[in-house]
């Protein structure tokens, strides 16, 4: 009775296929490049999940979400290399960090409207990538290797980032479903459709933006963590690359924002047509995800799920 | 006590060329509510045109600047044309995004054209300097500084005296009242962002005077933009001077007494609480609520 109502009936069967046999793809004997890339996909598609259930769900464009991702590199690395933590715990433990640096920024930015958070979020990004790239020259100390990064212990086999970025991005979609069903994901629609209106009838709603702020930020820290293991080397202009940001804005975008499967497709059209260009054309690649991005939205502003969606003439949550 | 001077002074001719990079980046925001992210690019495209017309005709830096107005103004005005006139009442991520998508393809496409390398305009007056009482001042500095006041006091004086310019505030203040009293707004739109990219081309052609030029250079810039802005107040055109003046003697001063790393550090946690405390800007003039759906 509740899948009904949620609407899930018709595609929980094949939701379930698709998992068991994304389970077992990697038993089937799958390996090396194919597998990476898959796992870079629902790397990303948990990313662009994240983004999607703060600013997606909200209205409100947090333009640095790159800040947790790389506060997250960071602290996964510093708890594997200074505190000799196993790799899992280092990540848990980054997702309290970062949920806890979420609440502060969070707590200043989510009051500002419009363009003023959009700005305020960046900010906040760029701030912390420089302080995480000078504080040991300026401090005289020798923590985050400054430009020259840090190098992690050598991770375990692709297989394994393979489960847990396919956690991560199952993780996400559940959530995101639960929550569009939920009282938090009827207040955040309703944010997002006149905040002042909400307020009126009893929404809490900075409250409830700062939850979904602090869910959002403390996955992508988690995520950030676990890439900063699989690449093993990170440094501050790679985790801290605004980027990052962009691809996870412009995926959920392509997608359909504010929808549950806008993310998951956009992030895989992107991420396959960015590996395409990026090995097809290695100088002019830049200069197409620019023009992709320009004819995205100028041709298909509501992403592809909007535009299916204006075509069925109906709309659902999950479309 | 010496560097402590020279130091502001730095900080004030910094700041004069800051405030003419960002004057655009208002004008587009406070008319037409776009945050332009390819803003830093056309600060780019001033210095290498200013470069490029010196080294091939060898004309002087300084008489190139109508010819990089010209250039800028009808690449803003294509701009505006064919894309962002399009997201005129669109939700703002949408310019974000698009703007982006520009900036990608400007910043890389000059990266294909020009290469990375640094490049620099070396004038027979380049390393020319005065002194006073100790304090050693740049001619070419001070002379950008002076251009870049010039270039702001004109906008100012288009904006604030003169009849376009009084159709520009208009359609800023209130849209659909000023197409109901008969301004043609899609027009002033378009003359706005070429107007824009027009003075961010100077301002670009004026840092290619002093600073070391490259395709990259864009995005700093965009991001010295916002700040500039936040501090003068987002749409208020004149208080990009007082912004400008501010952040250069903040990056100045923090870095001759800590380092230049950390000075960029300090412009964003400046920018940050000037944006939780005080978004309208020092002087209480910005656009504070441009709510989400206009």
């Amino acid at each position: 009775m509740l899948m009904r109502r949620a609407g899930l009936n018709g595609i929980l069967l094949p939701l379930l296929v698709l998992g068991v046999i994304l389970l077992l793809i990697p038993l089937l004997g799958m390996a090396g490049y194919r597998l990476r890339l898959l796992s870079l996909i629902f790397m990303w598609v948990a990313l662009a999940g994240c983004w999607n259930l703060m600013s997606g769900s909200t209205g409100y464009i947090d333009f640095g979400p790159v800040a947790y991702f790389g506060v997250g590199s960071y602290c996964t690395a510093l708890f594997m290399l200074k505190g000799g933590f196993p790799f899992l715990l280092s990540v848990f433990m980054t997702g309290w960090i970062c949920a806890a640096l979420s609440l502060v920024i969070g707590l200043s930015t989510l009051r500002l409207q419009g363009a003023y958070f959009a700005i305020a979020t960046f900010a906040a990004a760029e701030a912390l990538k420089q302080v995480v790239l000078e504080s040991d020259r300026v401090l005289g100390i020798d923590f985050f290797g400054g430009a020259h990064g840090l190098t992690l212990p050598s991770p375990p086999s692709g297989i394994f980032f393979y489960y847990v970025m396919l956690f991560f991005m199952g993780l996400v979609v559940s959530l995101t479903a639960v929550i569009q069903k939920s009282k938090l994901g009827y207040g955040l629609r309703a944010i997002k459709d006149a905040e002042q209106a909400a307020e009126l009838t009893g929404v809490p709603a900075l409250q409830i933006k700062i939850r979904a702020y602090i869910l959002s930020s403390s996955l992508i820290g988690c995520i950030g963590g676990v890439e900063a293991y699989w690449l093993t080397y990170i440094i501050p202009d790679d985790v801290f690359n605004v980027m990052r940001t962009i691809q996870m804005v412009i995926m959920t975008l392509l997608g359909g924002m504010g929808t549950l499967l806008g993310p998951v497709i956009g992030a895989t059209f992107f991420t396959l047509i960015s590996e395409f260009f990026g090995a097809k054309f290695v100088y002019d690649y830049l200069i197409i995800v620019g023009l992709v991005i320009v004819v995205v939205i100028l041709l298909m502003p509501q992403g592809i799920i909007g535009t299916l969606v204006k075509k069925r003439g109906k709309s659902s949550w999950l479309f | 006590m010496i560097l402590f001077w020279q130091s502001l002074i730095n900080g004030l001719l910094l700041g004069g060329i800051y405030a003419a990079c960002s004057a655009g980046f208002s004008l587009a925001f406070g008319v037409m509510g776009v945050v332009n992210l390819s803003h830093g690019d056309f600060v780019m495209l001033g210095a290498f045109i200013t470069y490029w017309i010196f080294i091939l005709a060898g004309i002087d830096p300084f008489l190139t600047l109508p010819f990089t107005f010209l250039i800028l103004f009808f690449l803003g005005f294509f701009l505006q044309r064919l894309t962002i006139n399009r997201l005129v009442g669109s939700p703002p991520i949408m310019s974000y995004l698009l703007t982006f998508g520009l900036h990608l393809v400007l910043s890389n496409l000059a990266l294909r054209a020009w290469t990375a390398d640094f490049r620099t305009v070396q004038t027979s007056y380049s390393g020319l300097t005065m002194s006073f009482a100790g304090l050693v001042i740049p001619y070419s500095r001070l002379a950008t500084f002076i251009m870049a006041m010039v270039v702001i006091l004109g906008l100012y004086f288009l904006l604030y005296r003169t009849e376009t310019g009084r159709l520009i505030r208009a359609t800023a203040q209130d849209r659909e009242m000023a197409q109901l009293m008969g301004v043609k707004i899609f027009k002033i739109y378009t003359l706005t962002f070429a107007l824009a990219a027009a003075i961010t081309g100077l301002a670009g052609s004026l840092i290619s005077f002093t600073f070391v030029i490259h395709p990259q250079m864009g995005l700093p810039f965009t991001i010295t933009a916002f700040c500039v802005v936040v501090l003068g107040g987002m749409g208020y055109v004149p208080g990009t001077l007082w912004g400008g003046i501010i952040l250069g003697l903040v990056e100045s001063l923090a870095t001759t007494y800590l380092t230049a790393g950390i000075s960029v550090a300090i412009t964003f946690f400046l920018l940050l609480i000037m944006l939780v405390t005080r978004p309208q800007g020092i002087l209480g003039k910005g656009v504070v609520e441009w709510s989400k759906g206009s």
